[in-house]
C-alpha cells in the first residue's frame, strides 16, 4: 500500500493540488459507491473467514432440517432439496466466491502485467508479437477462451478458475501496455535510463509502480467479471460440481424447485448480484479517487 | 478507407489462422488419451477399433501433417464427424448457427433500443440526480448475472403468467432469451453511450454550434449524436461477440437450439470434433461481424473515409 499511496500523491500533486488534503482511502470510503463496495467486501471477507465458526451447520451435510423449509428463525435462509442449511451453504459459498475472484484475477493480473510491461519496455518485434497476439485473443472474447479451456481440462471448479483467469489475460495486458507506454514517454523515465538503470530496475521499480494504480482499478472491476464468469460456468455445470456450495451451481440446482422453494433461487442470485455490484462500485470509486478529473463525468 | 479496411481484414485473417492452429492443438492438450476419453462412454470398443479411430482422426500422424490435413479438409468444407451419431460437424453447426445469430441480433436490438436512449439522456442531464439515478440502474444491471435474470423472467412470464413459451425454438420463443441477453448488455451500452456523448458535448464544435444560435434540438441531433455515435459503433463489434458468448448460457436456460447449447453438450460428451468446429465457427462469425462493423464505422466517420 505504501508505494500505491506514494504514487497517488505524486499524481495528485501534478494535476490537482487541492485533493491532496484528503487521503486516498478516505476519499474511496466517503463516496457512496465506495462505501457500499467496501461494506460488501467486508461482509464477504468476514463470512468467508469465520464460516467454520459462525455457520450453524455443515454446508454439505444432508438432512440437518426437513427438506424445503422456508426461511425461519431456526433456518434463517431455509433449507434445500436435501435438507441442507442454506445459510451455512451461502457462507461457505462466499469462501469459494472470494477464492474464484482472487485466483482468476491473480492469473490475469500477473500474466497480463508481465506481457504489457515487457511489450511496452522492449518495443520492436517483441512488442509486435505480444500485442498482436493479445489482439487476436481479445477478439475471441473471454467466454470462448474460458469455454475452450474447460473443454480441454474438463469441468471442475479449479479448472473454471484457471479458465476465467487465462481468458482475462488479453484485457489486462492491453490496459497495462497502454498505461506503461504513457509512463515510458515521461521525462522521468528517460532520466532513469540516462542514470544507467538496467532493464530489470526500469521495468519493476519504475514502470510497475506507476501503472499499479490503473491496474488496481482494472483488477477490482475484474473481480466482478471473474465472479460472474465463473458462476456462469458453474451454472452450466462446467465449473463447481455438487455438492460444492458454489452460488452459481446452487442456482442451477434450484431451477427444478422454483415453485416449491423460490428462496433457493432468489438467495444465491441476490448474493452474486450484490457481490458483483459491490466490486463494480468499489472499482469505480477507486478510479474516481485516483483521477479527480473523472468526478465530473 | 481501403487501407484501414485492408488492415482489419489482415488482422481477421490472422485471427482465423491462429484459431485453426489452436483448434488442431486442442485435442493434444487434453490430459490423457483423447480417443479413450471420447469413447469412454460407449461400451465395448475394442483396442483395434480405438486404433482405427485414431487413424481416422489422423492422430497417428506428426502434428504439422495433422494441421495441414485439418486445414485441407476445412477448405473443402469438411469439419469432420461427430463422435455421437457420426454426422458431419458442419451440418450440425449450420443447422443451429442461424438460431444463435438470430438470438444475438435480437438481443443486440434490445440492448441498443434500451441502452442508447438512456445513455444519451443521462449525458444530456449529466451531473443531475436523473443522471446519477440512471447510472445506478445501469451499474446494477451490469451486475445482475444474466443466467439469474433469465430464470426469473422465465418463471415470471412463462411459468406464472403463461404469456410466453417456456422453452424451445421459434418466433415467440426468442422473446425471453433476447430480452435476457439484451437487458444485461443494455446497461453496458448505456454507460458507453453516456461517456462518449459527454466527451463530444465538451468539444469546441458543439460550443460553436450553440454559440451561433442553433436550436438545442439541432445541436443534439446533428452534432452531438452523430459524433458521439462513432465510438459506440466501434464498440458494437465487441458487443456482438459478447452476445454470442452470452448466448451460450442463455440458450441453455431456454433450450434454444443454437450452437451454444450444442457446445456445452459437446463438452459434457467429450465430442471434440464438435467443440473444434464450434470454436472455429464462433471465431469466423465474430471476425466477419467486426469487419462489417468497421466498414460501417468507416462510412460514418469521414476522418477514416478520406484518409
Amino acid at each position: 500500500m505504501a508505494e500505491l499511496s506514494g504514487a497517488v500523491t505524486d499524481y495528485d500533486h501534478e494535476i490537482v493540488p487541492s485533493v491532496r488534503r484528503t487521503h486516498f482511502l478516505k476519499r474511496v470510503a466517503l463516496s457512496p459507491g465506495g462505501a457500499f463496495g467496501l461494506a460488501v467486501v467486508a461482509i464477504l471477507v468476514f463470512s468467508a473467514a469465520f464460516a467454520d465458526v459462525l455457520a450453524p451447520y455443515s454446508p454439505i451435510k444432508m438432512g440437518v432440517g426437513k427438506r424445503f423449509l422456508p426461511p425461519s428463525p431456526g433456518f434463517p435462509l431455509g433449507t434445500d432439496e436435501f435438507g441442507r442449511d442454506m445459510l451455512s451453504r451461502m457462507m461457505f459459498g462466499s469462501r469459494l466466491t472470494l477464492l474464484i475472484g482472487a485466483i482468476a484475477v491473480g492469473i490475469s493480473l500477473t500474466a497480463g502485467m508481465l506481457i504489457g510491461l515487457v511489450a511496452a519496455y522492449r518495443r520492436g518485434w517483441v512488442e509486435k508479437i505480444l500485442m498482436r497476439g493479445t489482439d487476436v485473443l481479445f477478439s475471441f472474447t473471454e467466454t470462448l477462451i474460458a469455454l475452450a479451456f474447460v473443454a480441454v481440462l474438463g469441468p471442475s471448479l479449479t479448472n473454471a478458475m484457471i479458465a476465467v483467469g487465462v481468458a482475462g489475460i488479453p484485457f489486462y495486458a492491453r490496459t497495462c501496455y497502454s498505461a506503461a507506454l504513457v509512463e515510458r514517454s515521461k521525462p522521468f523515465f528517460e532520466a532513469t535510463i540516462a542514470a544507467g538503470a538496467g532493464p530489470f530496475r526500469l521495468v519493476f521499480l519504475h514502470l510497475l509502480p506507476n501503472v499499479l494504480p490503473t491496474m488496481i482499478v482494472v483488477a477490482t472491476l475484474g473481480v466482478s467479471a471473474a465472479i460472474l464468469a465463473a458462476a456462469g460456468l458453474s451454472f452450466l455445470g462446467l465449473g463447481a460440481q455438487p455438492p460444492q456450495p458454489e452460488w452459481g451451481s446452487m442456482l442451477s440446482g434450484a431451477r427444478d424447485y422454483f415453485n416449491r422453494a423460490p428462496w433457493l433461487m432468489v438467495i444465491p442470485g441476490i448474493a452474486i448480484a450484490v457481490t458483483v455490484l459491490g466490486f463494480n462500485l468499489l472499482g469505480d470509486a477507486i478510479r474516481t479517487a485516483l483521477d479527480p478529473r473523472e468526478t465530473e463525468r | 478507407m481501403w487501407r484501414f479496411l485492408g488492415g482489419r481484414i489482415a488482422m481477421g485473417a490472422l485471427t482465423i489462422f491462429v484459431t485453426t492452429v489452436a483448434v488442431t492443438l486442442l485435442i493434444h492438450l487434453v490430459p490423457g488419451d483423447p480417443v479413450q476419453i471420447m469413447y469412454a462412454q460407449s461400451q465395448g470398443t475394442t483396442p483395434e477399433q480405438l486404433e482405427e479411430i485414431r487413424r481416422n482422426l489422423g492422430l497417428d500422424q506428426p502434428i504439422h501433417i495433422q494441421y495441414l490435413a485439418y486445414v485441407g479438409k476445412l477448405l473443402h468444407g469438411d469439419l469432420g464427424y461427430t463422435i455421437r451419431g457420426h454426422q458431419p460437424v458442419l451440418d450440425v453447426i449450420m443447422q443451429r448457427l442461424p438460431n444463435t445469430i438470430a438470438l444475438a441480433v435480437a438481443a443486440m436490438i434490445v440492448a441498443i433500443a434500451i441502452g442508447l436512449p438512456i445513455g444519451f439522456f443521462a449525458a444530456y442531464k449529466r451531473g443531475t440526480a436523473v443522471d446519477t439515478g440512471l447510472m445506478v440502474v445501469a451499474i446494477t444491471g451490469v451486475s445482475i448475472p444474466h443466467f439469474w435474470l433469465g430464470l426469473i423472467l422465465l418463471f415470471f412470464f412463462a411459468v406464472e403468467l403463461g404469456w410466453l413459451p417456456v422453452s424451445g425454438t421459434g418466433p415467440l420463443n426468442i422473446v425471453l432469451p433476447a430480452v435476457t441477453l439484451g437487458l444485461s448488455n443494455a446497461a453496458i451500452v448505456a454507460r458507453m453511450t453516456r461517456s462518449s456523448m459527454i466527451d463530444v458535448m465538451r468539444q469546441d464544435f458543439v460550443r460553436t454550434a450553440e454559440a451561433k444560435g442553433l436550436p438545442k434540438r439541432v445541436v443534439l441531433s446533428r452534432h452531438v449524436l452523430r459524433a458521439g455515435l462513432v465510438p459506440v459503433i466501434t464498440m458494437m463489434g465487441l458487443q456482438f461477440a459478447y452476445m454470442m458468448g452470452g448466448a451460450i448460457v442463455v440458450e441453455n436456460i431456454f433450450a434454444w437450439n443454437g450452437v451454444g447449447r450444442m457446445a456445452v453438450e459437446a463438452i459434457f460428451q467429450r465430442d471434440y470434433p464438435v467443440i473444434q468446429g464450434f470454436i472455429l465457427t464462433f471465431a469466423v462469425v465474430v471476425v466477419c461481424v467486426s469487419i462489417l462493423l468497421d466498414a460501417v464505422y468507416a462510412l460514418v466517420d469521414p476522418r477514416i473515409r478520406r484518409a
